[in-house]
């Protein structure tokens, strides 16, 4: 028997740290690593149930070719050979450029970026920019602060007020609640904002619920009582906020009756936060992603951003603006969300130019060459990417697809040959996270099943077929073995000053790592200083140089369909992984549409009838469950189920970008629903 | 030491991870899981606050399990507390299902036998935390040293003489979040059924209608032996064994593992159904002995006769744990009495007859007034043919055809035995949630306000 530290790479806030058990070859336990300070007492359920995902018989464990009667098992050669055959000839008849190469956030690590790496060797291809998740509130942050930068996990405990604002932890970043909890023993005041109740929220003194998509207008209304109230720190503003004079006049628009109309939060609810939030101090805004998914939701989280800066709370422990942490993004030269963006200057190789919003439309759009080919990895684009019906036929139009998956996903099932990738446990790497600020080792602790090969030794078997050298593949590949790949990511520690056996122990705190954010005062602003105004919003977004409210493109003002649609992330899943696992589905048997009691009468609808949801775009059948805590107006469904499910509810969404970072609007979404 | 749980709703997210890390320590021996999260108020009713529960077994001080297990299937271990469910000791009678008011112990069909959570007895040797405690990300659950402590009460924990062993930390908030708004209260009235939902009765008559032939024969078998030795019909040996025989083997089948059957009569100490069976079987064995002429004589007759009706005794204490009819919890259709009614109609003593039929119709009519109180349903048409069938046509023949008003007087129990298994109730967590729920609901709101 022996044990491991290893960490759990999947696209979630709370980045575990875990310590596995392996007998004899097998996976036997995972528990707590308390190495990690934000995670001590171990992974929620999913980080537990990899005991039978690694080993169920739903895994791929060897490619598989499409065929007129179903996927058939081939042999690696068989697969290896149909994919060199149906690149070069996209390659040699519409250039390199016709490749689309897909990649999204199924785990985290540094080898990752080697698949771009190895694309780019074969000649090119074509990619996205934007990201699906978080680019709205990272580019508000950036333009505001600088930088994406807050301070560590268990800071919040010191807090006295805390707003979780379109945040539920308790599903989301279940490892923030402990520390929550400690804030609330010691006589903090919990205040949520979400259109829903959540299990956040059970807690709380007091929920807000406001309008999805008006937080924006809440956070003006907000800003203009501390304002008039005279609850701003002065010292503050005056030593490190440009643009606050400028500000303060433009939020004195927003009166209490405004902001209540706009938003639907009663005036007295907002009254009140607006003196919590002048007079308690220190304050902590944490920060969902769901408000940053709406076409106005830069200038929104801007707008929120605003609150904590005019009430002199940053800098200072319990106090801050808790977004994203992307202290540990130290082995490239460009962090989120510029990393991301597309070049200033194409290169002529890489053609970064599908918004991974639009991903449907800009595929079908690509002219010159148009996209013939496809190679997916960490992704499952047909349940996750909005606009379902437009991403799958853009799929279908092509000539050749190939997607790496664990599983037979949506996306998998569209493929022409489906090739098997490792677990976590299979193959050792480094990986970041963006609430804690510790770089951990996501070990190998175990063989990979059957014929299962990770991405860098399949890589390596393609290249020789594609015309890659061995001297090619040298420089963009790890060498082979287990050995080549620790090398590869010691040469990359080395720089830091860590070695693998430091994060074989567990894990440790990226360079530079503070712990308070902003203590420093130092702001990497074009002024320096915490900017209010930024004219960079302007220049590159086209929006306000002031944090503004304007409606949503699918706000109720747009005369679309009645019901905003939400869909939000469940505890029992990542997005599309972990929902088919037995242990979680005995849990959780599947999706339901959940709806308020105003609106299930209003359709005549009891609980348990099936639902079909809908509008323009698509629709889904559900069963319905009614929320006495859900904001009248608003339905809700988790996302992350598939076709096998009913479908994935990116068949109703929109795929459109929001009004910064080049993110997802994905809650910019009105639908219907009748008895199915 | 002893153990116990330690639980902290304060903490708890209901993130059911303390599901998945005792799947994963017991997965070899764990059909269904152990360990459930159910929640107060999920629907979100503006009024009351919403928390969720981790629990399975409390390892009580005094099971309910063990006491009432006949094949002593169940140990404890004075060191850790640990209550153990030996599953090759287990005959699957599922008694203990019933027994348990935390719904602990679960019948899997698979195996024939029920199994639940062990308390973790090798980690706990090892100075570990049982699985479930060790991997809650949340730190809500606990194990520490045993004390002596009052009983807990919490919603989820019914109230009961077992003793659990766990302490909940109480709520730091009594009430949920303030809110800007809530539903229309006849809104709430009208979803509040929908979602509000009673878990599925653990016993049915469409489950246990076995039960309701065996309990029906033993009672006509000791009142017939009875009558026969005071001048009533009389009862043939052939008769006797025969249809006895017959429910006992009907019985045996009821169990997960029949095989086992031979276990039954091992915790006659504390398990009443450990000692209906031996009665039982006494009554049988002796009662063919004495109708074969082995063991003649009248007062070996009479002894038999009231070792029968000590066997409905006992019989109708084994239903104590389910149920729920009033003050003293008896039931119109309570075995004794049905046969000592059948003995004073059979037999012509009609004062007995007299007596225990007005005990049954006030037992009847009690009934229908306390459910009628309690918002259970009534049962208008069985009630009424039962009173037509066991009193009214009775007391019509009973003067001209004794035997007659005894074959009626059994139908008529025959109704009230198959309401009786419709009656009993077992209290499980997830039924005192939504019973503390109504409790509260109507506390918050009283109907004045509304």
């Amino acid at each position: 028997m022996a044990r491991f530290t290893t960490a759990c790479p999947r696209n979630c806030t709370s980045t575990c740290a875990l310590r596995v058990t392996v007998e004899n070859g097998r996976l036997t336990a995972i528990d707590a690593h308390p190495g990690n300070l934000a995670t001590p007492e171990g992974p929620c359920l999913k980080g537990l149930s990899y005991l039978e995902r690694v080993y169920s018989p739903e895994r791929l464990l060897h490619p598989l070719r499409r065929t007129p009667k179903g996927f058939e098992r081939v042999s690696w050669d068989a697969a290896l050979d149909l994919i060199a055959e149906a690149f070069l000839a996209a390659r040699t008849e519409y250039g390199p450029q016709s490749l689309f190469y897909y990649s999204a956030s199924g785990t985290k690590g540094l080898l990752n970026g080697r698949g771009l790496a190895f694309w780019r060797a074969f000649g090119g291809c074509t990619t996205t920019y934007g990201d699906l998740c978080w680019p709205a509130g990272l580019e508000a942050a950036r333009l505001t602060f600088g930088d994406n930068r807050q301070s560590a996990p268990w800071d919040l405990a010191q807090a006295r007020l805390i707003v979780l604002w379109g945040k539920n932890p308790a599903e989301t970043n279940l490892h923030q609640m402990p520390f929550i909890e400690q804030a609330l023993a010691a006589g903090a005041r919990l205040v949520v904002i979400d259109p829903r109740r959540t299990q956040s929220s059970e807690r709380a003194h007091v929920l807000l619920q406001p309008r999805p998509g008006t937080d924006g207008a809440l956070a003006l209304g907000l800003a203009h009582l501390i304002i008039a109230a005279g609850e701003v720190d002065r010292a503050f503003i005056a030593s490190h906020v440009g643009g606050y004079e400028a500000f303060a006049a433009s939020v004195s628009a927003w009166t209490p009756e405004r902001t209540a109309a706009a938003t639907g939060v009663p005036e007295r609810q907002i009254r009140r936060l607006a003196e919590d939030m002048g007079r308690i101090h220190p304050m902590t805004v944490c920060v969902g992603f769901g408000m940053q998914r709406y076409t106005n939701s830069g200038q929104t989280l801007r707008a929120m951003q605003a609150l904590p800066v005019i009430t002199g709370n940053l800098g200072r422990p319990g106090a801050g603006w808790v977004y994203a942490n992307l202290a540990t993004q130290v082995f490239g030269a460009v962090k989120d969300p510029l990393d991301f963006y597309p070049p200033e200057t194409p290169d002529g190789v890489v053609r970064v130019s599908v918004s991974t919003a639009r991903l449907g439309r800009d595929m079908l759009a690509q002219q010159d060459p148009p996209l013939r080919v496809a190679w997916v990895e960490r992704g499952n684009p047909l349940s996750q990417n909005p606009d379902t019906k437009t991403v799958r036929e853009a799929f279908r139009r092509l000539a050749f697809r190939v997607v790496v998956d664990e599983r037979l996903t949506d996306t998998a099932r569209e493929a022409d040959l489906v090739l098997p990738s490792k677990s976590l446990f299979e193959q050792s790497d480094v990986i970041g996270a963006y609430w804690h600020a510790y770089l951990q080792l996501r070990q190998k602790v175990i063989e990979p099943p059957g014929e299962v090969l990770p991405e860098t030794d399949l890589y390596r078997a393609l290249g020789p077929r594609l015309g890659l050298s061995a001297e090619d593949l040298g420089a963009i590949l790890p060498a082979p073995g287990d050995v080549g790949v620790e090398a590869w990511m010691q040469a990359r520690l080395d720089p830091l000053g860590i070695t693998l056996d430091d994060l074989r122990v567990g894990p440790v705190l990226a360079p530079g790592t503070e712990e308070v954010a902003f203590a420093d005062g130092c702001f990497t602003t074009p002024s320096g200083k915490v900017e209010l105004v930024s004219s960079e919003a302007k220049t590159r977004w086209g929006v306000d140089e002031l944090p503004t409210y304007h409606e949503s493109v699918e706000g109720p003002a747009s005369g679309r369909f009645p019901l905003q649609f939400l869909t939000p992330n469940t505890k029992n899943g990542i997005h599309s992984q972990f929902l088919r696992l037995l242990v979680i589905r005995a849990l959780d048997p599947g999706p339901t549409l959940c709806m308020g009691p105003e609106d299930a009468a209003a359709r005549n609808l009891q609980v348990g009838d099936r639902v079909r949801v809908f509008n323009d775009r698509g629709e889904l059948c559900l069963p319905l469950t009614v929320d006495f805590g859900l904001r009248p107006g608003v339905v809700a469904a988790f996302n992350g189920w598939g076709a096998e499910d009913g479908g994935s509810v990116n068949l109703l969404s929109a795929g459109r970008e929001t009004d910064m970072g080049h993110g997802a609007a994905f809650h910019d979404n009105r639908v219907d629903v009748e008895r199915a | 030491m002893a153990f116990r749980f330690t639980f902290d709703p304060n903490r708890c997210t209901g993130c059911e991870a303390c599901v998945v890390g005792c799947w994963m320590e017991n997965r070899a021996q764990q059909a269904a899981p152990w360990r459930r999260v159910p929640a107060f108020n999920p629907f979100h009713h503006p009024d009351l606050p919403g928390f969720s529960l981790s629990l399975a077994c409390h390892h009580c001080d005094a099971p309910a399990c063990l006491l009432n297990c006949p094949a002593q299937a169940y140990t404890q271990d004075p060191a850790t507390g640990a209550v153990t469910l030996h599953g090759d000791r287990c005959m699957g009678c599922r008694y203990c299902t019933w027994a348990c008011p935390h719904d602990a112990p679960r019948f899997v069909t698979a195996t024939g036998t029920v199994e639940k959570c062990t308390f973790c007895p090798s980690r706990l040797e090892q100075g570990l935390e049982p699985a479930c405690v060790a991997r809650c990300p949340v730190a809500a659950l606990g194990c520490e040293v045993r004390e002596p402590a009052p009983d807990p009460q919490f919603p989820g924990l019914p109230p009961s003489s077992t003793r659990p062993g766990i302490r909940i930390v109480p709520l730091r908030r009594a009430a949920g979040p303030n809110l800007g708004a809530a539903p229309p209260e006849a809104l709430l009235v009208r979803f509040l059924d929908q979602v509000l939902t009673m878990p599925e009765p653990k016993i049915t008559l469409r489950g246990e209608w076995s039960l309701v032939v065996f309990t029906t024969v033993f009672a006509v078998l000791a009142a017939w032996l009875g009558a026969s030795l005071l001048g009533g019909p009389t009862l043939s040996p052939w008769v006797f064994l025969g249809s006895g025989i017959a429910v006992m083997a009907l019985g045996g089948l009821h169990l997960g593992r029949p095989s086992r059957a031979w276990r039954a009569g091992l915790n006659v100490a504390t398990s009443w159904l450990s000692r209906e069976i031996v009665l039982t079987s006494a009554f049988m064995g002796l009662g063919g002995l004495h109708l074969l002429g082995v063991l003649p004589g009248r007062a070996v007759g009479g002894s038999v006769a009231v070792l029968g009706f000590v066997s409905l005794f006992a019989i109708d204490r084994i239903y104590r744990v389910a149920l729920r009819t009033g003050p003293w919890n008896l039931h119109s259709a309570h075995v004794l009495f049905n046969g000592l009614y059948l003995l004073g109609l059979l037999a012509r003593i009609w004062p007995l007859a007299l007596a225990m039929g007005l005990l049954k119709l006030g037992l009847t009519l009690h009934r229908q007034r306390f459910f009628s109180q309690r918002e259970r349903p009534l049962r208008l048409v069985s009630g009424g043919l039962r009173v037509l069938l066991g009193f009214v046509v009775p007391a019509l023949c009973a003067g001209w055809n004794p035997v007659l008003a005894g074959v009626f007087a059994v139908l008529g129990d025959l109704v009230a035995r198959c309401e009786y298994y419709a009656d009993l109730e077992i209290p499980t967590p997830a039924g005192h949630l939504a019973e503390v729920f109504r409790l509260r609901l109507a506390q918050a709101r009283p109907p004045s306000a509304t």
